[in-house]
């Protein structure tokens, strides 16, 4: 190196970089990644806007509209097609009186925001027009849902979005002009309201029976999966690199998978048709009882042929290391499947995956789904990592994944819980179950009320002196022990500091309980 | 076995010992795609006899650089440690100031090239001065406890390795019941030193062996800001306790300022350290070396395009300064070039490359004549010789032999000429064409880089250059061009040294030249009439307008233009040169793809734009817009997108089965309509919680049957 060249360098050199060049650097990046698609940052992250409550019945109803093609936004109307819409033929009239409610509500709510936005000055007149619009239009909708009956609020609502958009048009210079200002606006006014723009309809009012888990996966069997042709080609384009993962692997790398579709029927095949041969560990990360501790624990017990205990994970980890570098020829592969499961995700547990994934023999392939699962990792952990990214959009959909997810549309079955109540129950007294069923009893008659605290203790000994079940409130105490050791009650601390007693099961299995118990009678 | 289970999550699987054979070797994945080429083997063994040199040089240049430091510290640490020696006579004064020793060592914000750093660091200070080291990380050092237990578990492992072995079993069970207090660490110091006494009875008590025989103990804190303060505050008040018995010295590893130190550690605990700085090399520099060592050198065959070069430093300048990461990539890029290229098999040093040309099969033959750049150079040749190339495969080895020779020489020439051009640009104000020799790399490897402004406006300034920087830019190329490898700089040299003697006669010349404009200037002088004054004045302006350049100026021309001629003939861009398809990696797309990836970019592409992936025509669809025949969570996250943040289940079913049962058509006999919504309604729930397993939403407590929306924007 000259000796100019060196006095250069060894100045420091602080360079100030603007944010754009910085940005273009990123997104250079990011944005010519799969399948050759740029998208820019500006699209994948951007803020919170306003949303008007209808959109979304709009856009169903242009997607609907316009099968295999893609029609811009005001373009005309069909009502007659629009009303064939399921839910407005179904919808019975009870539904209509409640969804009326609900707008009078809405508009209750809009003065307001009326007084505000008519105060305000000149340059805001777009966004101006469109409140005050939609919000007369809320009315309008009001006075003629009471006559039309059977036309859906979907018509209305097109109705409204053709006569909203003719002013816009006119005002689209100016809209540029002051693109930046309504840019704020436009968040502050989404983060300002904290009341919540949507309809107050429930599932329950649907009149759909809520399914469970069995006739989810029943019905998912019987419709087709689309495009399945197309999946199975997008699969073998994956599989093909399996010998290349392996190469890899064996460079000292370790693979991550990404991209939209479980990858877990992926993997599955890289282990049959891969793996075969030698010794691997596969993960079920999306398991919901899964634990570090526990994957370690298969490592030493089934692996290693350890017996023993450890006293922390790390001692557990340093363990494996120590064996791992002694005896070079053993070799593990450790397929993960969700790596950013909840129970995984967790520093410490991403830690010592990390640290066990950095050994030179043990070869781990993980697969990740969560949007911000790459937040998981710190420069620290990455390097220990060592991934190769691998995209494999799959577009096969989550079975599995998902089965042991509390979905929010699933019914709980409550049949486990159940069979552990009348378990418990069955190996207690006669008195213990008695006291169990007084509880359950009044906690049923309370179920309407929202803010039922639980039983209180005094109360509950009242009764059960009464019923004759305990005589004096030790036992009682006693009894609730063991209750609240087989996790069948739950006790919580009232604003009074008295001792509140309930059952955290849900009201329906309870019912079930009571009525089985009574047979049993 | 099933691997769905509720009760389990993790499954183990053992092949039948009977079937297990040894792992199978790593040649064998190399083989598998490129069946038909019989040289994988040798491909193999290049590549990874390539990356083993590669790394042995990146570990010795981490070693060199880190040289300095590693002396400096070293030498405290003996400081302190004689300190220590001869104070032990006079323990009280030592026990007022009861400062520890410490060295804080500024690694900079690249924490995973520590790792490597520490290790050779502590190897250093293994073989001069102390065997008594413990590595510490705030990882494995929650609280105090965890603190001493670690820092007595490596001390005394490293006692048994000084010792003999056999009683290693002894000490593991002592040490688990040992209490780990600091008493117990100095008992087991006291003993240490004394048994080392013993066995070196004939040295005992002289005052050098004593010097030699308690040496210090070093503590490394590797992440000194992730420790708890608690639990750093703690261990100096304690050890400042006990100094005068342990002779302790700390290192903490800083990742970003000194003052850190005093943010942790409160007044009352820091004046207990004595502190001294020790600045490390900076991760930019190790990265020019590593750069000047490993790219810019004909001593490996591999070389790296431009592209994928700029992925690298762009890894590496925008995302974690990390040298390691960027070596990393560079042994993926030689993995990913001789596991794709198949004639990556001559891409060895060119004794090896003519013979293994020799030995070409006919396949390989023809993957020559298929690369893009040899077909160039067939279309450029007469007709004939094209119809030997073509058919004759020995004909073709015979010019591949030349052409892989050629290649070789460009390489060398290259990088002789690239510094000498670098000594010219990276003196010049703004620095067009870039401050680092890797900038300029970069430029000439992208295209002819005389063509670029950036180079047209950097040779203006060079001819604005004055005369001693021009002479001492000659010299350093002089010195570049006779310590290069190259045959052909002879008479380059030559040149160079005559335009230095050139420079030499003018300086003579110039003193009366000096004397002229002298005397013209007095002239001026004389004048005091305004208007002879201004006449004077233009005619001594009109005269220097018109006025020949000087020699120096000629001189200067003919020197720039020398340099300008040398760029054109050496500096071709490698993707013009025959043949470069086997030195060069140019797929940066595939290296960009696996080393910083985007899941989130994809997640957004597959869910708005499913043809990308799935290449049905149903999915085409133009702009930003989406199909409705589209995969059931594409739509469902469509709609989604309308949403505020909370969005009504209820409506969302209805406007996704309205999208549904319209794309079904309407010719659904009625009957079967109830079937078939609760089919819709279970592809949405689907749906639905397949987005809240990939994060978009989450259940709401705050509204019943809704849930929240958790991302703003596309994705």
């Amino acid at each position: 190196m000259s000796q100019a060249g060196r006095r250069e360098r060894a100045a420091l050199e602080v360079k100030f970089v603007p944010d754009e060049e910085v940005l273009k650097h990123i997104a250079e990046d990011s944005g010519s990644m799969g399948n050759g698609s740029s998208v820019s940052g500006g699209e994948v992250y951007s803020f919170q806007t306003p949303k008007r409550s209808s959109k979304m019945v709009e856009l169903a109803s242009e997607l609907a509209q316009t099968p295999g093609q893609i029609v811009a936004a005001g373009h005309s109307e069909c009502p007659e097609k629009t009303a064939k819409t399921p839910q407005s033929s179904k919808r019975p009239g009870s539904n209509k009186a409640q969804q009326r409610s609900k707008k009078k509500e809405f508009v209750s709510t809009t003065p307001y925001r009326l007084r505000k936005r008519l105060a305000a000055p000149d340059p805001d007149l777009e966004s101006e027009s469109e409140y005050s619009a939609s919000c007369s239009e809320e009315d309008e909708d009001d006075q003629k849902e009471g006559s039309a009956g059977l036309s859906g609020q979907k018509t209305s609502a097109k109705t409204k979005a053709a006569s909203v958009s003719p002013p816009r048009n006119t005002l689209a210079k100016k809209v540029k002009e002051d693109k930046m200002s309504n840019l704020v606006e436009e968040y502050f006014e989404a983060h300002s309201s904290s009341k919540v723009l949507t309809s107050d309809r429930t599932l329950q009012k649907l009149q759909k029976r809520r399914l469970n888990q069995q006739t989810l996966h029943d019905l998912l069997k019987k419709a087709p999966l689309a495009y399945a042709a197309e999946i199975k080609e997008l699969n073998q384009q994956h599989e093909s690199l399996f010998s290349k993962w392996m190469l890899h692997l064996h460079w000292g790398f370790n693979i991550v998978l990404y991209g939209l579709g479980s990858k877990r029927d992926l993997l599955e095949k890289f282990r049959t048709s891969v793996l075969q041969d030698s010794i691997h560990l596969v993960v079920n990360g999306y398991f919901p009882s899964i634990t570090v501790r526990s994957i370690l624990n298969s490592i030493t017990e089934e692996v290693l042929d350890h017996t023993g205990t450890f006293h922390s994970p790390l001692d557990h980890l340093e363990f494996i290391i120590k064996r791992f570098k002694e005896d070079s020829s053993l070799e593990l592969y450790v397929l993960i499947h969700n790596l950013d499961s909840q129970m995984l995700r967790g520093e410490r547990s991403q830690q010592i995956l990390a640290q066990l994934s950095s050994l030179p023999n043990i070869y781990l392939i993980a697969s990740i789904d969560h949007i911000n699962a790459p937040l998981m990792w710190d420069q620290a952990k990455l390097s220990l990592y060592n991934w190769l990214w691998y995209e494999t959009t799959t577009f096969s959909p989550y079975a599995e994944e998902t089965s042991y997810e509390n979905s929010l549309l699933v019914q709980q079955s409550g049949s486990l819980a159940l069979s552990s109540l009348t378990h418990v129950l069955r190996s207690l007294t006669l008195n213990a179950r008695g006291i169990f069923r007084l509880l359950a009893r009044y906690q049923l008659e309370h179920k309407d009320n929202p803010s039922y605290p639980g039983l209180s203790f005094q109360d509950f000994y009242q009764q059960c002196r009464e019923a004759f079940l305990v005589n004096s409130d030790l036992t009682l105490r006693a009894q609730l022990t063991e209750f609240r050791d087989h996790k069948l009650i739950r006790t919580k601390r009232g604003g009074d500091g008295v001792e509140y007693l309930f059952i955290p099961v849900d009201d329906s299995t309870l019912t079930d309980f009571l009525e089985k118990e009574d047979e049993d009678v | 076995m099933s691997m769905c289970s509720v009760s389990k999550g993790c499954f183990v699987f053992k092949p039948s010992p009977k079937k297990r054979k040894l792992s199978q070797k790593t040649v064998n994945y190399f083989r598998e795609r490129n069946n038909a080429s019989e040289d994988t083997d040798v491909r193999f063994v290049t590549c990874q006899s390539l990356w083993n040199q590669i790394k042995l040089e990146t570990e010795q240049i981490q070693e060199d650089l880190n040289k300095q430091l590693f002396d400096n510290l070293v030498s405290f640490l003996r400081r302190s440690h004689s300190e220590f020696q001869e104070k032990t006579t006079e323990w009280t004064c030592r026990m007022k100031s009861r400062e520890i020793p410490t060295a804080a060592l500024v690694l900079g914000v690249n924490v995973t090239d520590h790792d490597l750093t520490f290790r050779s660091l502590s190897e250093v200070l293994q073989n001069n001065i102390t065997p008594y080291i413990a590595l510490l990380e705030a990882k494995d050092c929650p609280g105090i406890k965890n603190l001493m237990q670690k820092l007595m578990g490596q001390l005394m492992n490293c006692y048994i390795d000084v010792d003999s072995l056999e009683d290693e079993d002894h000490m593991q069970v002592s040490q688990n019941k040992i209490r780990c207090s600091m008493t117990s660490i100095i008992s087991w110091y006291q003993n240490v030193t004394k048994k080392t006494d013993s066995e070196t009875p004939s040295k005992k008590r002289t005052s050098s062996s004593r010097h030699w025989q308690s040496p210090p103990v070093v503590v490394i804190f590797k992440d000194m800001e992730s420790f708890t303060t608690k639990v750093l505050q703690d261990f100096i008040v304690i050890s400042s306790q006990h100094i005068h018995e342990l002779p302790l010295v700390l290192v903490f590893g800083i990742a970003t300022s000194p003052m850190i130190i005093h943010s942790l550690l409160p007044h009352s605990v820091s004046s207990l350290l004595c502190i001294e700085l020790f600045q490390s090399l900076s991760c930019k520099e190790h990265l020019s070396t590593i750069i000047d060592k490993l790219l810019l050198t004909a001593q490996f065959p591999f070389k790296l395009g431009e592209k994928v070069l700029q992925v690298l430093i762009n890894i590496f300048l925008y995302h974690d300064f990390s040298v390691q990461n960027f070596i990393k990539g560079f042994q993926l890029c030689i993995v990913e070039h001789f596991y794709s290229q198949p004639l990556s098999v001559l891409c060895c040093p060119l004794v090896d490359a003519k013979k293994r040309v020799n030995s070409l099969s006919h396949d390989q033959c023809e993957n020559i004549r298929r690369l893009p750049s040899f077909r160039r150079y067939v279309e450029n040749q007469a007709s004939e010789k094209q119809i030997l190339l073509l058919t004759a495969d020995n004909f073709l080895k015979e010019i591949t032999q030349k052409l892989l020779e050629d290649l070789y020489v460009y390489h060398e020439n290259y990088v002789s000429v690239l510094r000498c051009l670098h000594v010219f640009t990276s003196s010049l104000p703004k620095y067009p064409l870039g401050k680092q020799i890797r900038e300029l790399h970069c430029a000439c490897l992208e295209n002819r880089v005389w063509e670029t402004e950036e180079y047209e406006s950097s040779l203006q300034l060079a001819r604005m250059l004055n005369k001693s920087d021009l002479v001492t830019m000659l010299q350093q190329c002089v010195e570049i061009f006779v310590s290069s490898s190259g045959k052909e700089f002879d008479k380059t040299i030559e040149k160079l040294k005559e335009f230095l003697t050139q420079f030499q006669e003018l300086e003579a010349e110039a003193f009366q030249e000096q004397d002229g404009s002298v005397s013209a200037q007095k002239e001026l002088q004389k004048k005091t009439d305004l208007y002879h004054l201004q006449k004077t004045l233009l005619e001594l302006k009109e005269s220097r307008r018109s006025k020949k350049l000087t020699k120096f100026e000629m001189l200067r021309f003919e020197v720039v233009d020398y340099v300008d001629s040398l760029v054109r003939t050496y500096l071709v861009p490698a993707d013009h040169k025959t043949l470069h398809e086997i030195m060069y990696f140019n797929t940066a797309s595939v290296l960009r793809g696996h080393l910083n990836a985007a899941p989130r970019v994809a997640l957004h592409t597959a869910l708005n734009n499913p043809y990308c992936y799935l290449k049905n025509q149903a999915l085409k669809s133009d702009g930003g817009n989406i199909s409705n025949k589209a995969p059931d969570i594409c739509i469902v996250y469509k709609l989604h997108l309308e949403c505020g943040r909370l969005i009504n289940l209820v409506d969302w079913l209805e406007a996704f089965s309205t999208v549904v049962t319209a794309v079904e058509g309407p010719n659904t006999d009625a009957a079967s309509s109830d079937q078939v919504d609760d089919i819709i309604h279970a592809r949405f729930i689907r749906a639905v919680s397949e987005l809240e397993l990939l994060g978009f939403i989450k259940p709401s407590k705050q509204k019943t049957d809704h849930v929240a929306r958790l991302t703003w924007g596309g994705c």
